[in-house]
């Protein structure tokens, strides 16, 4: 129980903090005072445009950093179980590489789909592929899964290199590198709704799954043994998980990392039992990403960097000092 | 072969002779006139001489400059042209077209040129144009526009007009073709600039549209808009083009925004960009529509440079 005040803690803090940081010089109590103002208590002093700093670009980017990376470290946990493989990540299926060439599509073809739609169509493109591929030629496991979704993200990745490379003039590469690195730039209040709308629809029920993922560490005929009807409760799982990583990458384009790395970091911490693991994972990676996000866009003031990039470079050298700890221990 | 290298010798004797005169004569321009045999190039070694007699341009700034000099007969191909010609560089016949994009070495090879000129260093890559180095193993020399050095120490620590006075004089001199008539024009434009005193601050808008990508501290775009008289919002970073965010652009709330037109990110979809987005929709220069256009080819340094300054002086000037 601590664990969750603790966590649950640090992403309101987060929140409450970094909407204050920002390359314009807007005081932390201007800032409170314009978002109490937006929702009904006060009056703000702001003027219009900085008013808009708050509440159109950092407070939408601020609560979709939390949605995005709740979302992918809690379909990380889950894509670990359920294939019973620690390199999983929420990706796995060829949901990112479907959902970049969607975004390609858009940006470089000129389809006239709003982004968000045409990533989210992609994905769920590739999953449908991923499974049909996995069905294909006999009993679908878990292996022929990951194997499937191999094959599809190379598929995808090689036809948005085609028509990077066929359609980029001047310098519009820079745009969808942007996107291809992950970033949440683009976040209004239209990918709050996006990212939530998932966390509500996928994730919550995922996170109350944790027994039903504990019986699949056993195996599969463990966890028939234990009244699972496998099959059903794989493809539910999955499902979930695809709708999830699809909505964010809409939002955010693939950010690496938070859904491979985030689960193991809270698994050394409060160890392999699935009912603390998910809510805890969705809170870090929710409170992760903020960070990350807010140093993407501050760090190098007046500059940004695709967050990404940012998610790797702190990231990484965090769960080598997490293995280092965990090692001394045992 | 005698009598070739007799030629060669003659001719050197009478270019020397020239550049004599040149020197003696009060200088008209910051002509090279001294007898090099080679040309520094962004850190690359170019031999001055013959003068090239087919010429493989890469990207605008480069046929442009060719054209400019009155050259067009030399070019054998052009490539990754940013947009038209300008009205007054307009060739009777259109100039062959290698690639829309940057061409394979094997096609810029099979134009048999023997010099390559290119608007980006990066255009010489394994994958684009070939290396310098492999180009000049075959014996084709290579020209990067000067303005366009990446390595910190060949960059233009803040790109002048004396910078782009400069690639012409060594082209011409490269060409063995006088550049004063064109140095001359150029100046010309120059003065007949009427700087804008009323201290307007605007934004270079470049290209991206989560992230904007502006006109920075030390490139073409800066240097054009302090020619005009305006002040660069985003001056402060060492660089000649960079990524900024759109919270400092509200937080510095521009009075004018410059708008670079492109076929792939044409002004209008950067105007539907800033009005679209509720937090820039505010921005002054959007309401009042406050708009600088300049076409992208103009925008990288070179003989389009000072037009351009002209250019949107003139625009300036229209907005109240």
């Amino acid at each position: 129980m601590g664990a969750y005040l603790l966590l649950s803690t640090l992403l309101l803090g987060s929140i409450v903090f970094a909407v204050t940081i920002g390359p314009a010089n807007i005081s932390a109590a201007e800032v409170w005072t314009s978002i109490l103002h937006h929702l009904g208590i006060g009056e703000s002093s702001l003027s219009v445009l900085r008013d808009g700093i708050v509440w159109q670009l950092r407070l939408p980017r601020v609560l979709t950093a939390a949605a995005v990376g709740a979302g992918l470290a809690l379909a990380g946990v889950v894509m670990q179980a359920v294939t019973r493989n620690p390199l999983a990540d929420p990706y796995l299926l060829g949901l990112s590489s479907g959902a970049s060439l969607g975004a390609v599509a858009v940006l470089l073809i000129g389809v006239s789909l709003l982004l968000p739609v045409a990533a989210f169509i992609g994905a769920m493109i590739a999953l449908a592929l991923t499974l049909l591929l996995a069905g294909a030629f006999g009993r679908i496991t878990p292996g022929r899964t990951v194997l499937a979704g191999i094959a599809v993200s190379a598929l995808a990745g090689a036809v948005t290199s085609l028509v990077i490379f066929w359609t980029v003039t001047g310098d519009s590469y820079r745009e969808i590198l942007g996107w291809l690195l992950g970033s949440l730039a683009s976040a209004r209040w239209s990918s709050v709704w996006i990212g939530l709308a998932a966390i509500a629809v996928a994730g919550i029920p995922v996170m109350l799954t944790g027994r039903l993922l504990d019986s699949f560490a056993f195996g599969d005929t463990s966890a028939a043994t234990l009244g699972v009807n496998v099959q059903a409760a794989r493809w539910s799982l999955l499902t979930a998980s695809a709708v999830l990583t699809a909505a964010m990458v809409s939002v955010s384009g693939s950010i690496g990392f938070v859904g491979l790395i985030l689960p193991h970091a809270v698994r050394l911490l409060t160890g392999p039992r699935h009912r603390l693991l998910l809510p805890l994972s969705a809170l870090l990676g929710a409170s992760f990403l903020i960070w990350a996000d807010t140093a993407a866009r501050s760090m190098f003031d007046p500059r940004e960097l695709p967050v990404g990039i940012v998610t790797a470079i702190f990231g990484a050298p965090v769960f080598a000092l997490l293995l280092a700890a965990r090692r001394t221990e045992t | 072969m005698l009598r070739f290298l007799g030629t060669v010798s003659i001719a050197a004797l009478v270019a020397g002779s020239l550049a004599a005169c040149a020197t003696s004569t009060p200088a008209a321009s910051p002509s090279n006139a001294d007898s090099k045999s080679t040309i520094e190039n962004c850190g690359f070694e170019v031999p001055m001489s013959p003068p090239p007699q087919r010429v493989v341009t890469i990207k605008s700034t480069s046929t442009e400059m060719l054209l400019a000099l009155g050259l067009s007969d030399r070019i054998v191909g052009t490539a990754f042209q940013d947009g038209p010609l300008p009205e007054n560089l307009e060739t009777p016949t259109p100039l062959p077209v290698l690639a829309d994009k940057v061409p394979s070495e094997e096609v810029v090879l099979e134009a048999n040129p023997d010099l390559v000129y290119a608007g980006w260093e990066s255009n010489f890559s394994v994958d684009g144009a070939g290396t310098r180095e492999d180009l000049a193993s075959l014996g084709v020399r290579t020209y990067v526009s000067p303005a366009a050095c990446k390595e910190p120490q060949f960059q233009p620590k803040k790109l002048t007009f004396d910078d782009i006075e400069q690639e012409i004089s060594q082209i011409a001199d490269l060409f063995d073709v006088s550049a004063d008539e064109l140095i001359a024009k150029q100046r010309a434009t120059l003065k007949g600039i009427a700087k804008d005193t009323r201290g307007l601050t605007a934004l270079w808008f470049s290209s991206g549209s989560d992230i904007p990508y502006v006109g920075a501290g030390i490139g073409a775009p800066e240097l054009i808009m302090q020619t005009i008289g305006l002040k660069n919002i985003a001056a402060s970073i060492d660089d000649t083009w960079a990524s900024y965010s759109w919270e400092s652009v509200i937080a510095a709330d521009p009075d004018v925004i410059v708008l670079v037109d492109s076929s792939w990110n044409s002004k209008d979809k950067k105007i539907s960009i800033l009005e679209s987005n509720p937090a820039t929709a505010n921005l002054t220069a959007v309401k009042e529509h406050r708009y600088l256009i300049v076409p992208f080819a103009a925008s990288e340094a070179g003989v389009r440079t000072a037009d351009a300054a002209a250019d949107l002086a003139r625009q300036l000037a229209a907005i109240p």
